[in-house]
Parts: structure tokens; C-alpha cells; sequence
């Protein structure tokens, strides 16, 4: 069919596209563009992989759903509407994660190239890995709003996925959400949590009750704290430990537990003094009387309106309902999943989160505003998706003509820059020598305090979440080979409760770790320190080359700063250049999105590229719907 | 407009992720918007998708072919069995499917014929696509939509190269989103609102917390009133200056009984603003432009809406506004107590409703003036009014309004008129200008003029067809009067290409073109004026004015 192609695809080239095997992973919004883009240009064999099922809001863009495949399995919609116009073709599609160990490294193996069509960090990490693994070119790629981003990456070539270290996933100190919060997302952040708390699954990091290990609090005031928390216990009856328990004997009362968590919970609040020294205190409110509605701007429709505190309220009780009667449908020990696209979910999460907005003087949010904090919402349209999958084809294309020399990372601009182009096209890099992924020899520095770190906690939060790998095993490199982590399951889980110390892991001990899937060993040097800055519990550092080691040693046990996740302010002004994210669920922080659109992006000077232009947070504000003040990225 | 059929809170999640754009108002505009595509060939029925996804009104394409082989090749839109049927209505009946919402209606006729039995045919549409028109039937379109100021987007996909051009003859916008804009604090200038409220703040009889919580627009303002004394009257005007101020700033912030400062935030914000926030108020010259323009200096009872709100705002700068565009009434979060801060948004938010007042009393009386319809300010407004909202939007707006002004494709058609200085430019400049491909576009048009066919259409004709297609050029470059040459890689590259339309170019193009066509119907963001070339080998663009 693609026979018109003939001279432009040139000798060998048509052949090498149609005999080779493509890889696409995610059907999404460039996924199903980039579906139809290999198929209408010759490509025949293409497996596609997605574990996600199709929504209402993908089908502003992703044009092979319609309405009668919602909830259906991406892949496999998206492989039978490709199918339905082009017969001809080999689609295998998987509804799957692509970090299911079913997908090995000879899995990979078998493809002539790999595109990636993710919308996630810890995915395309896991990607890159497998195809460095594997020795597969990647065509990575990313859109947000009108911004785009196209690259290629190969083994021992260009610098790889993780080769440059990303800003982390913005998170916040839990005594921020729970006793001090300053802004709506604190208080978006918390509600999420009740929300869990109240009827999803439990998790001891969500806690939504005042945390009375507060580090403001001096010794003194947190004794007083925990005094005056005995005394609340009894009077209100409160398991401080299950909020669920609590409220599940209540029934769920709404005006209970309304006066709970926004009265007494921040009657004691109040009660640690110290906090509200500098800080305006926060007032607590009761259930039965609440402010007079002054009634705004009532013609706005419902979801751009500023509700009241009043109708919050009434939103909450109404939800409360609700959610009770869907979490019973569920059976014993069922649990709800916070969805933002669930109507009754967003609203008790929009509704929860002004009342404590009010509580605590931060401006209040209308649920629009909301839905896009807290569903971490990046927007999404049609056109941004068609040029990057273009782009990402032309790329390919290069690739099979035994150019990827000539490849180049693309950035898609919003308008044409000063110097009238839109796309801004950039030689690739060569690896990071110094890449914790991608060196022949990868080694890292954990810092953390060894006597309060917990095996498991070194398990789920750095190996997992923060260095990517997905089934770890971990040896002591001690010479008596002792292993604290293993991927069998059952094998180490007795560890999990234990502290590194227990283990005789100290200042200094090297870890060796394995990811058996990704074909990626780690070695990981502990330095030990007492206390981290921001209550952070552990650190990263990365490219150890810019520290001199032994002085490094000395910052990290100082507690200074080390220059991987370091101060906020500091990052924001780093010029990094992370792929953009496609969109939706990230992390849990809205903020990350913002931190993902505000992307400065590296400058490069070769001869045929030009220096980058720099995006603003306001760019993207600015694109955001009106003059609404949402927060986007794109 | 489409009825509706899902309900509105279907739509809201369906549109969700584009909605946080361009807004409820930019949808509303989309969906009362009428796109013509003329020619559903691969790029065309990517673009259309592309619009018909965000949920536009309703399409009509013109098309007098028939499917052949090769467009089901690279088109999307068109199946295998439907070759031989009308390419119009195979494409409009596949794309309708991608929205419910979306009418789609076809006329299986070429331009040609259309424009010759019914050259009104076209102005009843919002915005016309035209692809691969040959020059003739291009410039009659093109004369047609100019008289009726109905913008006309260009496009084609010619092997690795995209070209679009947009001719429209007017194309004014109020919201069009400016990368960085400064807040619009008047700290230079302080209207009486902001002057009371911050007067009426003793910084030395509060209380540590409300010291410490006083909002840094206060500081700034109080500091700036400090510094005016000492300095005739005149903001920090540098770097230096600035510093100075700064300094000024910080040796307000209180101190503990060992004389150690405290933490004050909103002091430290105060310092960091100085130099954003500290800003000469005035009218861009974008805006003074609009306010000189004839269209605007020349209001008539067909003024468009924008034109008239143009002169009353003008009218406004030079008597109530004193110099200066009203108040955009929107300021910054920042450290404050709830209290002041809201005080502090309401002193800001009463200044700006003043202005737009003003401005809507003037919009009233030109109205009236001219012999319009009395202005009814409700929404959904009555034909010839302008609504409240349309008012605000635009006031909020009136530092970033913006005007195109295509040159008409006649214009750079025309031997006489065509931008002889910027074409020779592109020829002398060194090698990989997109714009080389812009003087290639037109040379096949040459080459086709005279052998009825694109060059290298099949394989064994790319060699002889080189010296042909290089004659062509030289006879276009001659009578440009230019006396450059184009590179003979180019032209083999051209021949080789053989008119074909690669996908992943029509895909890259059909996101492009969509997006401009996006801009154009919600009036947001500033279209391309008003060429793009695209080099799908280099991954590179370039936007010029032809």
C-alpha cells in the first residue's frame, strides 16, 4: 500500500521498515497516533502494550476510542480500530505493565526498535533499562499541552533516559499536610489522604491526624502535645491509630466526624502553641454553625464556581453518604480507589480540602481547579500528539536507514521562538560516564541515618521508587555475602521491620544490588548521618565526580547539602531537560506537573541547533484555561 | 451548532484536558465554528480529526475526486474497499465517527467547478483548508475568502516537506496568551484605592504577627513612597537604584530584643519582587499600534466589535485611565493574613470594575452613536451587541491584544509584489534553509503548469526530470528578478520525492494546521503569519512573511 513511497524511503529503507518489529509501549494519546503512523507508512509487525482501559476524557484525542469501548482495554481497542482500516498488518497487543516480569530482556530482544508513548517516569525508566539491557535504540517522547519532546536513545551512544538526573517527585513534609499547611495543595494533598483514610487503602504515611513529632515542637511543647492527646482520646473516644475504625463505628456520621476533623482535631492543633508563634493560627469550625453563605458569582457553572464553606459542607455530608453505601457494596475489607474522574470521589476530596483551606486562611479552590491538583492533570490535545508521533515516525525512519548518528532531540515550542521555529532540534548527548543506569559500573551514595532507616523502607522508597528497579535483591558486601532484600518472595520479608544498624550496615557499607529483570546491578554506598535537612528521610546523590570523596563523606555526614535533591528554590532554577510527561496520574503532588512544565530545558550549541527557549511556569499558566490561575504543564 | 448528545457533564469530561486551554469560551467558540476542507487527501483528513476530536461545529469537505489505490495507502480516513467511490463521502463518513457531537457534510465537486457555479459557496464557513490546490484555483479561492475576510489556511505535504500558509486580511485577538506578563500592580503609579488602603497600615504600631504578615505589596508600596521623597518624586529606576531600595527593605524588618532580625517572609518577598514589581506602567506598543490604526481612529456602524472596544478603550486611556489601560485586577499570591490579603484583592479587583465600567459606558455610547442596536448586557448576548463578559475579557486582556494582518496570497503571487528581498535572502543563505523548499513548492507548480505532472512521478523519470525541473526554477527565479540558483541536491531531492504524500509528514502537518485552525476559531493565541516550511528529514521549521 505504501508503494507511493517507494522513491522517498529510498533503496533498503522500504525493506528495512517493513520487515522489522516494532514495539510500541502505551496506546495513549501518542500511542494510538503513532499506531496509525506506522501502519500508513509501511510498517507490517507491531506489538503494542498498555495496562490501562479507555476514559471519557481520552477521547478528545485518542481518536481510535469512541464511547462504546470506555473501559475497555486500551491496546486491544486500539490494535482492532488500526486492524478495521488496515487488514494487512501483524498487531499483537497485550493489555498489560510493561514491568511485569513476562516482559524480559529477550522479550525485547526480538524488536527491531522500541517506541515509548508513556505517561510516567517510573515506566519509561523501566523502559530504558530493558532496551539498554536488551541493546534496542528507543525513541523516547512526550507531550504537555501545546509542548512536546522527541529523543533517541542507544546504548553506549547517547546519553540514556536517566543519564541526567530529573528534579524528584515533589513531595511534602507529612507535619506540612498535617499540622502547618500554607497552600491549597496542602490542604488538596491532605483531603486525598482522608480520603483514603476514610475508605481506601490504609497507608501509615497518610495519616491525617496533628503529628505531635513535629520537629518545630520543642521538647517541652511536644510533651504537652502528647499529654493533652491522652486527654482527647478519652473524652472524644478517638483511636488516634484508625481514623477508619472510628469512623466506620460512627456510621460515617457526617456531622461526627465534620466536627472531629475541624474542630477537635484543630482545637489541638492550637494546643501546640509553638506552631502558631509566626504562623496565623487556624480556626475550627462546628458542623452546625458554620459562616452565612455570601452568596458570589451563582450563575458560574457548578464546577468553576468558589463553592461556599457552607455548601462544602453539604457537598461532604452528601458525599459521605455515598461513598459509604459504594464502599459497602464492596464487602467486607473492600476499599474505594480515589479517582478523578469519579464525580462523587472529586467531590469530597474539593469539598474536604476548602473547608480546611478556610480552617487555615489559604485561598479556597473551585473543583476545577481542584480536579487538576489533585488528579495531577496535565492537559492534553489532539494536535500536540499528531506532530509529536510525526516526529517521532521521521525519527525511526532515521534509525532504519542507519542514521541514528544524525537523530536529534526535538523540542516542539508553544509559538515560533525569536528566531521563528517552532521546532527546535538538538544533536543527542553522549552517555553520562558518571549515569547511575548506564555506566559499565553504576554506583550511587544513599545517605541516611542507619539506626532509624528501615530495610523496608530502603527496599520500597529508594531501590523501587526512587532508583527504578522493580524486584531487587540486595547483598552486603561485607565478604560474608549476607543478603537483606531478595526478590523470592517470602525469603526477606522478616527484614522489612528491622533498621540498616541491625544489620551492621554503617557509614560506609557498600550494598550490592540487583534488579535480576532489568539486568542492572547497583552498587549502593550508605553514608550515615544523624538528621536530614526537611525531614527528609533519605538522599540521593548521584554524579559523585563533582564531590571530592572524602569531602563528600564529610558534607554528607555533616548534613550539608548534597547537590542531588538538595533546596527546592535551587531546583527551580536548574535547567534540566526531562522528558516531558504525556499526562495524567504521576505521583501524588500536583506539583510535580508543575515542575514537569516548568522545564527549563538544557541549552546545546552545535552548528545546526540553536539555543532552546527557556518555559516559564507563567507560559503555561498562562495557557491554562483563562485567566484561571491552574497550574499546568503541560 | 451540533446538538448536543451526551449530556453537559459528559462533555465537560470529555473535553476536560483541553478545556484547561482555552477555556469554556473557546469551546463554545469551537463549537460554533464551520471548517471547510477542500481536498480530503492524507494531511487534509488529519487535520480535520484533529479538529473534529476538540468537538468543532460542523466540517464540510470539497472534494470531486475518487479514492484510488494510493490514497488508501496513506490515508487514514479511506479503506481499501472504497476505492473508486467519492472521496468526499468516504472521508466524511469515517471522520464523522470520531465525534457525536460533530456534523460532517461533503460536496463532491472540485473547487474549480464550486467556484465557478457558486463563488458564494464558500462565505458562509468560519475558516477554509485548501490542500494541493493548483496556483490558478488557489488564487481564485484565495480572492474570494479576502473580500469576505474569511481566513484561508494553505496546506500541503510534498515527501519530507510541509508547507502552510495562512491568508486572512484581519485577525484580531484578545486573549492571546503572552509567554511572561508582568502583573499589573501600578506601583509606579498608585491609583487612590491602593494609596488609602496602604496609608491607612501603620507598619510601626502592629502587632509582630500583622507586621510580619503585612502583604509585600504593602511594603513596596510604603518603601517606594519613602524612596519618591528623597528622589524627586521617581521610582528606582536601575539596577543600582533598585539595590538601594532592597537595602531599604531589609532594614525594616524587625528585630528581636538582642537586636537579631526576625524571619519575615513577606519582607524577604518584598526584596525578591522589587524587580518585577517595580515596572514603568504603560501601553505596549502593540496596543498604541491598535489605538493609531485607521480601524480604529475611523469607527464606522460596521466596525467590527473589537475595533469599537478598541476606540472606547483608547478613549478611556486618554480621559478616565490617565494615561494608562485599566487595571487588570488580579495580584500575585503571597505571605499574608487572610484578611489583609482579601482587602488587599478587593482594592485591586474595585479599581479594575471602576475601569471596566468606564469603558462599558463608552462602549455604550459609541454603539449608540453609531446607530447600533442598543447594547443588552446579558449573555447569551443578541446579534450586534456586546455582552459583560466580552467587556471584562477584554479589559483584563488589554495589554496583550493583538492583530494580524496577512500579505494576500495575490500579493506574493504577484510578480511585482512578491518579497523578492526575503526569497533572495533564503537563496543566498547557506546550506539546510527550510525556505529553499518554499522556491522548490513553486517550481513543481512550475514543472506541473507545463507537463501536466509533478516531476519524478515515477521512478524511472526522477533523472530526466531534474534538468526540467531546474529550468523551471530558473524561469520563476528570473521572474522574480532574482539571479540566484538552487542547489542541484535540492532538485534531485525534489525529483525523488515525486509528489508523494509520506504519512508521518501528514500526520506532523495535520497537528500543525489544526493547531493554527484551534487558534484562529477560539481567537486565542497569535496565529502564524503567514508562511511555516517543515524539513521532516532535519526535524526542522521556519516561519517567514511572504
Amino acid at each position: 500500500m505504501a508503494a507511493t513511497l517507494k522513491g522517498v524511503l529510498q533503496g533498503s529503507l522500504a525493506d528495512n521498515v517493513k520487515n522489522s518489529k516494532i514495539l510500541v509501549v502505551g496506546a495513549g494519546g501518542i500511542g494510538c497516533e503513532v499506531l496509525k503512523d506506522l501502519v500508513l507508512t509501511g510498517f507490517k509487525t507491531i506489538e503494542v502494550i498498555d495496562l490501562d482501559t479507555i476514559d471519557v476524557s481520552n477521547l478528545n484525542r485518542q481518536f481510535l476510542f469512541r464511547k462504546e469501548h470506555v473501559k475497555k482495554s486500551k491496546s486491544q481497542v486500539a490494535r482492532e480500530s488500526v486492524l478495521k482500516f488496515n487488514p494487512d498488518v501483524d498487531i499483537k497487543a497485550y493489555h498489560d505493565s510493561v514491568m511485569s516480569p513476562d516482559y524480559d530482556v529477550n522479550f525485547f530482544k526480538q524488536f527491531t526498535l522500541v517506541l515509548n508513548a508513556l505517561d510516567n517516569r517510573a515506566a519509561r525508566n523501566h523502559v530504558n533499562r530493558m532496551c539498554l539491557a536488551a541493546d534496542i535504540p528507543l525513541v523516547e517522547s512526550g507531550t504537555a499541552g501545546y509542548l512536546g519532546q522527541v529523543t533517541v536513545i542507544k546504548k553506549g551512544l547517547t546519553e540514556c533516559y536517566e543519564c541526567q538526573p530529573k528534579p524528584p517527585q515533589k513531595t511534602f513534609p507529612g507535619c506540612t499536610i498535617r499540622n502547618t499547611p500554607s497552600e491549597p495543595i496542602h490542604c488538596v494533598v491532605w483531603a486525598k489522604h482522608l480520603f483514603n483514610q476514610l475508605f481506601g487503602e490504609d497507608d501509615p504515611d497518610q495519616d491525617v491526624s496533628p503529628d505531635t513529632e513535629d520537629p518545630e515542637l520543642t521538647a517541652e511543647a511536644g510533651q504537652s502535645a502528647l499529654q493533652s492527646e491522652a486527654k482527647t482520646d478519652e473524652i472524644g473516644g478517638i483511636e488516634r491509630k484508625s481514623t477508619r475504625v472510628w469512623a466506620m463505628n460512627t456510621g460515617y456520621d457526617p456531622e461526627k466526624l465534620f466536627n472531629k476533623l475541624f474542630r477537635d482535631d484543630i482545637k489541638y492543633l492550637l494546643s501546640m502553641e509553638t506552631l502558631w508563634k509566626k504562623r496565623r493560627p487556624p480556626q475550627p469550625l462546628n458542623m452546625t454553625q458554620l459562616p452565612s453563605d455570601t452568596d458570589g458569582n451563582s450563575s458560574a457553572i457548578r464546577d468553576q464556581r468558589q463553592w461556599s464553606v457552607k455548601e462544602c459542607a453539604n457537598v461532604f455530608s452528601d458525599c459521605l453518604g455515598q461513598l459509604k453505601k459504594e464502599l459497602a457494596t464492596q464487602g467486607d475489607g473492600g476499599m474505594l480507589v480515589w479517582d478523578k474522574d469519579d464525580e462523587t470521589a472529586l467531590d469530597f476530596v474539593a469539598s474536604v480540602a476548602n473547608i480546611r483551606a478556610h480552617i487555615f486562611g489559604i485561598a479556597m479552590k473551585t473543583r476545577f481547579d481542584i480536579k487538576s491538583m489533585a488528579g495531577n492533570i496535565i492537559p492534553a490535545i489532539a494536535t500536540t500528539n499528531a506532530i509529536i508521533a510525526g516526529l517521532i515516525i521521521m525519527e525511526a525512519i532515521k534509525i532504519l536507514s542507519g542514521k541514528i548518528k544524525s537523530c536529534k532531540t526535538v523540542y516542539l515550542n508553544r509559538v515560533p521562538n525569536d528566531r521563528n521555529r517552532l521546532l527546535v532540534p538538538c544533536t543527542l548527548d553522549p552517555p553520562n560516564p558518571k549515569c547511575y543506569v548506564c555506566a559499565p559500573k553504576p554506583e550511587v551514595t544513599v545517605v541516611v541515618n542507619c539506626t532509624r532507616f528501615k530495610v523496608g523502607a530502603l527496599q520500597d522508597k529508594v531501590l523501587k521508587s526512587y532508583l527504578g528497579m522493580v524486584a531487587p535483591d540486595v547483598e552486603i558486601d561485607d565478604g560474608k555475602g549476607t543478603i537483606i532484600i531478595s526478590s523470592e518472595e517470602g525469603e526477606t520479608e522478616e527484614n522489612n521491620d528491622k533498621f540498616l544498624s541491625d544489620f551492621g550496615i554503617r557509614n560506609g557499607t557498600r550494598l550490592k544490588c540487583d534488579d535480576f529483570l532489568q539486568v542492572y546491578s547497583l552498587v549502593v554506598t550508605i553514608a550515615h548521618v544523624e538528621k536530614l535537612e526537611e525531614e527528609k528521610e533519605f538522599e540521593v546523590v548521584g554524579d559523585l565526580s563533582e564531590l571530592q570523596p572524602q569531602e563528600e563523606q564529610q558534607q554528607a555526614a555533616n548534613g550539608s547539602k548534597p547537590h542531588n535533591g538538595g533546596d527546592k528554590a535551587d531546583e527551580k532554577e536548574e535547567e534540566d531537560d526531562l522528558m516531558l510527561i504525556e499526562e495524567e496520574e504521576f505521583e501524588e503532588e500536583q506539583q510535580r506537573m508543575e515542575e514537569e512544565t516548568r522545564t527549563t530545558r538544557k541549552r546545546k550549541a552545535s552548528s545546526e541547533t540553536e539555543p532552546t527557549t527557556k518555559r516559564s511556569k507563567t507560559a503555561e499558566a498562562q495557557a491554562a484555561a483563562g485567566d484561571n490561575d491552574v497550574i499546568e504543564i503541560s | 451548532m451540533a446538538e448536543t448528545k451526551g449530556s453537559g457533564l459528559d462533555k465537560n469530561n470529555k473535553y476536560d484536558r483541553q478545556l484547561r486551554l482555552w477555556g469554556d469560551h473557546g469551546q463554545s467558540a469551537l463549537e460554533a465554528a464551520r471548517v471547510c476542507l477542500i481536498n480530503a487527501t492524507a494531511t487534509g483528513t488529519e487535520i480535520l480529526k484533529n479538529v473534529i476530536l476538540p468537538g468543532i461545529g460542523s466540517f464540510t469537505i470539497v472534494d470531486g475526486h475518487k479514492v484510488r489505490g494510493e490514497d488508501v495507502g496513506n490515508n487514514f480516513f479511506l479503506l481499501a474497499d472504497s476505492i473508486g467511490k467519492s472521496r468526499a463521502q468516504v472521508a466524511t463518513e469515517l471522520l464523522g465517527e470520531l465525534n457525536d457531537d460533530v456534523t460532517g457534510n461533503f460536496v463532491e465537486e472540485s473547487v474549480e467547478t464550486l467556484l465557478e457555479s457558486n463563488p458564494d459557496y464558500f462565505s458562509t464557513f468560519s475558516v477554509v483548508v485548501a490542500i494541493n490546490l493548483h496556483e490558478k484555483a488557489l488564487l481564485q479561492l484565495g480572492g474570494v475568502l479576502w473580500e469576505k475576510n474569511i481566513p484561508l489556511l494553505v496546506c500541503r505535504c510534498y515527501g519530507f516537506i510541509g508547507y502552510l500558509r495562512l491568508a486572512v486580511r484581519e485577525h484580531t485577538i484578545v486573549e492571546s496568551h503572552p509567554d511572561s506578563a508582568l502583573e499589573d500592580l501600578r506601583l509606579d503609579r498608585p491609583f487612590p484605592g491602593l494609596q488609602t488602603f496602604c496609608d491607612s497600615l501603620n507598619m510601626e504600631t502592629m502587632t509582630k504577627k500583622e507586621h510580619g504578615h503585612t502583604p509585600w505589596l504593602v511594603l513596596l508600596y510604603k518603601y517606594v513612597q519613602e524612596w519618591k521623597k528623597t528622589h524627586d518624586g521617581q521610582i528606582p529606576k536601575n539596577y543600582k537604584e533598585k539595590n538601594m531600595l532592597k537595602e531599604m527593605i531589609r532594614k525594616g524588618i524587625r528585630q528581636n530584643e538582642e537586636g537579631v532580625p526576625e524571619l519575615e517572609e513577606n519582607f524577604d518577598e518584598a526584596v525578591t519582587h522589587v524587580n518585577s514589581a517595580l515596572v514603568t506602567t504603560r501601553i505596549p506598543s502593540e496596543v498604541q499600534a491598535l489605538f493609531d490604526d485607521p480601524c480604529c481612529t475611523n469607527i464606522n456602524s460596521e466596525s467590527k466589535t473589537f475595533w469599537i472596544l478598541c476606540r472606547a478603550l483608547h478613549d478611556f486611556v486618554h480621559n478616565e485611565g490617565n494615561g494608562d489601560l485599566p487595571l487588570r485586577g488580579t495580584i500575585p499570591d503571597m505571605t499574608s493574613d487572610s484578611e489583609r490579603y482579601i482587602q488587599l484583592q478587593n482594592v485591586y479587583r474595585e479599581q479594575a470594575a471602576t475601569d471596566m465600567t468606564a469603558i462599558r459606558n463608552r462602549v455604550h455610547a459609541l454603539l449608540q452613536s453609531l446607530g447600533r442596536d442598543e447594547p443588552v448586557f446579558v449573555d447569551p448576548k443578541p446579534c450586534g451587541a456586546v455582552s459583560d463578559n466580552e467587556i471584562k475579557t477584554f479589559c483584563r486582556n488589554a495589554a496583550f491584544l493583538r492583530l494580524v494582518r496577512c500579505r494576500s496570497l495575490a500579493e506574493e503571487y504577484g510578480t511585482n509584489t512578491v518579497n523578492k528581498d526575503e526569497l533572495n535572502m533564503h537563496l543566498e543563505s547557506e546550506e539546510g534553509d527550510d525556505l529553499l523548499f518554499y522556491i522548490l513548492l513553486r517550481g513543481v507548480d512550475r514543472f506541473y503548469d507545463e507537463y501536466n505532472r509533478y516531476p519524478g512521478r515515477d521512478n524511472s523519470d526522477v533523472e530526466p526530470d531534474i534538468p526540467k525541473l531546474k529550468t523551471c526554477l530558473t524561469k520563476l527565479l528570473h521572474d522574480w528578478g532574482l539571479s540566484g540558483t538552487v542547489k542541484e541536491d535540492y532538485i534531485h531531492e525534489m525529483c525523488r520525492y515525486g509528489a508523494s504524500e509520506v504519512h508521518s509528514i501528514a500526520s506532523y502537518m495535520g497537528g500543525v494546521v489544526a493547531q493554527e485552525v484551534i487558534k484562529i476559531l477560539t481567537t486565542q493565541f497569535v496565529p502564524i503569519n503567514n508562511t511555516y516550511v517543515y524539513n521532516g528529514f532535519l526535524q526542522t521549521s521556519t516561519t517567514v512573511q511572504l
